[in-house]
């Protein structure tokens, strides 16, 4: 499932995947301490070529319009990588709700690296 | 099914690996004539469909061949994490960026020229294994105690774990200070020897 969906009087309003993952991933660079979004191997190559992606971010939505994330983030040196942590979930939970009004079941932090801090 | 994906490109890449023998054994038992690849290269030269085949199939080999590079390297990332919960979900730290965050700790310690960790997440805790390079003034006995109580508590601190961290310490190479750096020391005793050299600069 690419979209999740909701029903209104006039119509149905889907939300495409790519705007869950950047809510997600500005939600969760806004927190002190996060250096930047995580890669993977798509992003990396993409990021070789001069364009800038978060697919590194997975969102799966399941039959029951729950939603799972899963945020890779390279985070600053001397920061407290669990208050990190707690604050992105948090911050994305709030963002994504306020925003889309999904059900989150699950946002999972994935720290790729440590960085130093500008 | 990450298991049977697994098999499905092992034993792609096995019987590519096999065709390739053959041929080589083939070709070198003379069972393959050095005309026969001619031939076979001049016919796919003037067939418009032979040349699709072979783009198509480098096309399909690349992918497979990525896919499969992913999906190890993917697995491999998965198992070398230090995972903990909150109420919202998992949190998983890489290894390698616990091994950033130590690699970091080289600034801290002036003695330490270069530091190479390597963390291991065990079910009895973290073992961390530090292979140093020292610049020769350094006092190993209270540097490495030093080195070892900084680091357990760095983790301890950025983690925020509470499992056993074990460091181990190998020096690997003492390094004889840069001749840089010792003519600044140097520079430094003349300076400081010289009596009443602060009058008349101002």
């Amino acid at each position: 499932m690419n979209k999740e969906e909701s029903y209104t009087d006039l119509g149905t309003v889907r939300i495409h995947k790519n705007v869950i993952v950047s809510v997600a991933a500005i939600a969760a660079a806004e927190i002190e301490g996060v250096k930047r979004i995580g890669q993977d191997f798509k992003s990396g190559m993409l990021a070789l070529l001069g364009k800038k992606t978060n697919s590194a971010i997975r969102v799966d939505i399941d039959k029951n319009g729950e939603v799972r994330i899963e945020i890779p983030l390279v985070v600053k040196y001397g920061f407290s990588i669990p208050e990190i942590a707690a604050g992105a979930q948090d911050n994305v939970r709030n963002a994504l709700e306020k925003m889309t009004n999904l059900s989150l079941r699950e946002i999972n932090i994935n720290i790729q690296g440590i960085e130093k801090g500008e | 099914m990450r298991a049977i994906m697994v098999l499905f490109y092992a034993s792609f890449i096995i019987f590519i690996g096999l065709a390739l023998i053959v041929f080589v054994v083939a070709l070198s038992l003379g069972l393959i004539q050095p005309q026969d690849i001619n031939n076979l290269l001049l016919s796919i030269h003037d067939s418009f469909y032979a040349k699709v085949i072979i783009v198509l199939s480098g096309i399909l080999l690349m992918v497979i061949s990525s896919s499969f590079a992913q999906l190890i390297l993917n697995r491999f990332q998965r198992e070398k994490t230090i995972a903990f919960a909150t109420s919202s979900g998992e949190v998983t730290v890489a290894l390698s960026a616990v091994e950033d965050l130590i690699r970091k700790l080289a600034g801290i310690i002036p003695e330490i020229k270069e530091l190479r960790p390597d963390v291991i997440a065990t079910k009895k805790g973290i073992v961390v294994d530090l292979r140093v390079t020292l610049k020769s003034e350094a006092n190993i006995p209270e540097l490495t105690s030093r080195l070892q109580d900084i680091t357990r508590s760095k983790i301890q601190e950025v983690l925020g774990v509470e499992e056993a961290i074990v460091v181990r310490i190998h020096i690997a190479k003492i390094a004889a200070i840069e001749e840089k750096d010792r003519k600044r020391k140097e520079g430094d005793k003349e300076q400081a020897s010289i009596p009443f050299s602060g009058y008349g600069s101002a």
